[in-house]
């Protein structure tokens, strides 16, 4: 059978061959009528389909599902083995004497997750390079939790794994060295993630590409680096960055981003979070054309002046999130200016941001094209301005309001505006009641509408697609629901560091606002950035 | 003219073609079945199978098209489907539609019984429609979602072939496997 071709588009990890497959289909035969149930059970119908056919059927069912159906006989083994793209192991030191065996059978991977709970040791030096051997088509790696892997070992795996394009690092202990060494053997690495690299001091080399090198990488997210700033010359000279996220890293930002802003810069996307950044360096994204996104959030040092500079210049700007920290440095007098010159704005998400009708009246008209709009956590957006954006906004799809002292008036106002509403959800405002939100839905019967009193799960708007967040109470239980919040990367059950992270954030969380755990989901990466405070 | 002698296969084909083209209306297509049955479909519908889109494009399809690997009872319950998957709703645009669509497909595949669908699902993948081989291979997936080994074996009538000393090295493995 051999590996199946991992060079074309993937999707969601769907590779599906349609190459044209003549069997001869068994017609009739046997008395086997259509309906005729009892016929079914005569022989083993799977035989019938060919090995890519079953392979498919499989591509249907989550991990837990392929186990069982990797027991089921020899050949159901065979296939699934042989076509097991992703594979996410418990990364602890006794997996060794497996892994021979294991990478025989799983032959085909192409995305590996290594995840180690914080209570094990996990997996060695040796072990790595011993996948790494065995994978050598690895296009996407996440570590989670692998202490004992040192700069040795990445180098060692960055050696076998020239394909890379993704790598994730979380709670490793391996240091600048390491980075480099992927930076310099993975010369097709396109998107780097690095959180809590803890072996990362202060006097570490610097980390850059290799000198003369073209490279690929696109996307770099940095999060919780107490020695951020040894990133620096990456982030800075990095031309093909498109985007960037960096969140709760130590580092003078301000002055990569001018180094960013003064050069060529093809950034479109960027994500600034608990950062020593100020208005300088919103200035410097400002010379950023091509930004289309931008995220800032909870950096008291930016104001109304650098918002403006941002809203002036960047003309592509489609999707703005400001997370003000109601530190009252960013308000109307810069949003103002987004109404005036970000006419192409399709998102805005303000978090604590005292915003009033003033700049919300101005958004609404001249911001034709602003489909999915959230306030929260703002003790200045009340009725009027619920009122204003009904009136204003035509082209609003999803609407969220959170935290904010808006009541039942304010509602009864989008039964008639917001013509293209499709969804809306109101949460957490407190004199807001049940019963305005049926009569709503007896008023509209195409919206969708969301709130506090409903048991289900919330819907909300996220770039362009509609996710779902679960609602406090299940959050609190355990299992399958913290798959919900971090995209799918919590592997199951033995309590990963990362999973005991989320409980202890969802624990503390519990009875706070939603918002935060809300405003998880509408980060576009697979780590999900923390608004929430920890 | 006399003299040009093609051969028996060749002249009938044209024959067939000559008269497809002028019986049936414009934007018809015919399909017949491995068994000898036809069926006529819009060309719209007749697209939804790529190996037969291609054909169009590259402009050797003929009206009238030979399925030999289907037998008549399969196809049929493929142009039915094809026919009512025509137009996709958008999820977003229009959520009834889509509810609706969904309801029919499952009443669809509530009446068929798995070799049925087995049939299908090879079918789909010969005729390369992608939309009936996901949705048929979905089927066959809930079957296997959430059963024991047992159970799908029971189900499809599979042999176990293990030795109990290779399953348990087996399980042993898989252990080491997250379900995320």
């Amino acid at each position: 059978m051999g590996q199946a071709p991992s060079s074309t588009a993937e999707s969601n990890g769907r590779e599906i061959d349609l190459r044209l497959w003549s069997p001869v289909i068994v017609s009739g035969g046997e008395s086997m009528a259509l309906g005729n149930v009892v016929a079914v059970r005569d022989r083993d119908f799977t035989g019938d389909l060919p090995d890519e056919c079953l392979a498919h059927v499989f591509q249907f069912l989550g991990a837990g599902d392929r186990k069982r159906c990797s027991l089921v006989c020899k050949r159901w083994l065979y296939v699934d083995g042989q076509n097991r793209h992703r594979l996410s192991l418990d990364a602890k030191d006794e997996i060794f004497p497996f892994l021979t065996s294991m990478f025989n059978r799983f032959d085909s991977v192409t995305k590996l997750a290594l995840r180690c709970d914080r209570k094990s040791v996990s997996l060695s030096d040796e072990a790595l390079a011993m996948i790494s051997v065995r994978c050598l088509n690895l296009t996407r790696v996440k570590l989670r939790g692998c202490r004992e892997i040192t700069d040795l070992g990445m180098e060692e795996f960055a050696r076998n794994c020239k394909n890379l394009k993704k790598l994730s690092v979380g709670s490793c202990n391996f240091g600048a060295k390491g980075v480099n060494a992927m930076l310099e053997h993975c010369k097709l690495l396109e998107e780097l993630s690095v959180k809590r690299l803890r072996g990362i001091h202060e006097a570490a080399e610097l980390i850059h590409l290799p000198a003369g090198s073209s490279s690929s990488l696109r996307s770099i997210c940095l999060k919780e680096l107490v020695n951020g700033q040894v990133f620096e010359p990456l982030v800075a000279t990095t031309r093909t960055l498109k985007t960037l996220k960096i969140i709760r890293c130590l580092g003078d930002w301000d002055r990569v981003l001018q180094m960013i802003g003064d050069g060529k810069s093809s950034l479109s996307e960027i994500h600034l979070e608990r950062l020593q950044v100020s208005d300088i360096g919103l200035s410097a994204i400002s010379k950023c054309s091509n930004v289309e996104t931008l995220h800032i959030v909870k950096t008291p040092e930016c104001s109304n002046y650098g918002l403006i500079n941002v809203a002036e210049r960047c003309k592509l700007l489609r999707k703005l999130h400001i997370d003000g920290w109601r530190t009252n440095r960013i308000g109307d007098e810069g949003l103002i200016s987004v109404a005036k010159h970000c006419l192409n704005l399709q998102e805005l998400v303000l978090i604590g941001v005292n915003a009033t009708h003033m700049s919300l009246a101005a958004i609404a008209s001249n911001c034709e094209k602003l489909e999915r709009l959230a306030l929260c956590g703002s003790g200045t957006i009340g009725d009027t301005e619920i009122a204003c954006i009904a009136r204003k906004c035509g082209a609003l799809r999803k609407f969220c309001i959170k935290g904010c002292p808006v009541s039942d008036r304010g509602i009864e106002a989008l039964a008639v505006g917001c013509p293209n509403l499709v969804k809306l959800k109101v949460k957490k405002c407190k004199v807001v009641t049940g019963e305005i939100g049926d009569w709503l839905r007896e008023q509209r019967r195409t919206l969708v509408v969301s709130m506090d009193s409903d048991e289900t799960e919330a819907v909300v708007v996220v770039d362009g697609e509609v996710e779902t967040v679960v609602e406090e109470p299940r959050v609190v239980q355990a299992g399958g629901i913290v798959a919900e919040i971090g995209s799918g990367n919590s592997g199951g059950n033995n309590g990963g560091s990362r999973l005991a992270t989320i409980r202890s954030k969802l624990g503390f969380l519990a009875g706070r606002n939603l918002v935060t755990c809300t405003f998880r989901r509408w980060s576009h990466n697979d780590n999900a950035s923390s608004s929430a405070e920890l | 003219m006399s003299s040009s002698k093609k051969s028996s296969d060749g002249k009938s084909s044209e024959i067939e073609e000559a008269v497809a083209s002028l019986t049936m209306p414009f934007n018809k297509i015919l399909l017949t079945s491995s068994d000898g049955e036809s069926f006529e479909i819009d060309e719209a519908v007749a697209r939804k199978f790529q190996i037969i889109a291609h054909m169009i494009e590259d402009d050797c399809a003929g009206k009238a098209i030979p399925i030999d690997n289907v037998t008549g009872d399969i196809l049929s319950k493929i142009i039915e489907y094809a026919k009512k998957h025509v137009v996709e709703p958008d999820e977003d645009e229009d959520e009834e539609a889509k509810k609706k669509l969904d309801s029919w497909d499952a009443k669809f595949v509530e009446k068929l019984d798995l070799e049925t669908i087995f049939k299908i699902i090879l079918a789909a993948n010969y005729l390369n429609f992608e939309g009936l081989l996901g949705f048929a291979s979905q089927t066959v997936a809930d079957y296997i979602k959430d059963k024991t080994p047992e159970e799908v074996r029971e189900i499809f009538n599979i042999e176990n072939d293990f030795t109990p000393e290779e399953e348990e090295a087996i399980r042993k493995e898989n252990a080491w496997t997250f379900n995320g």
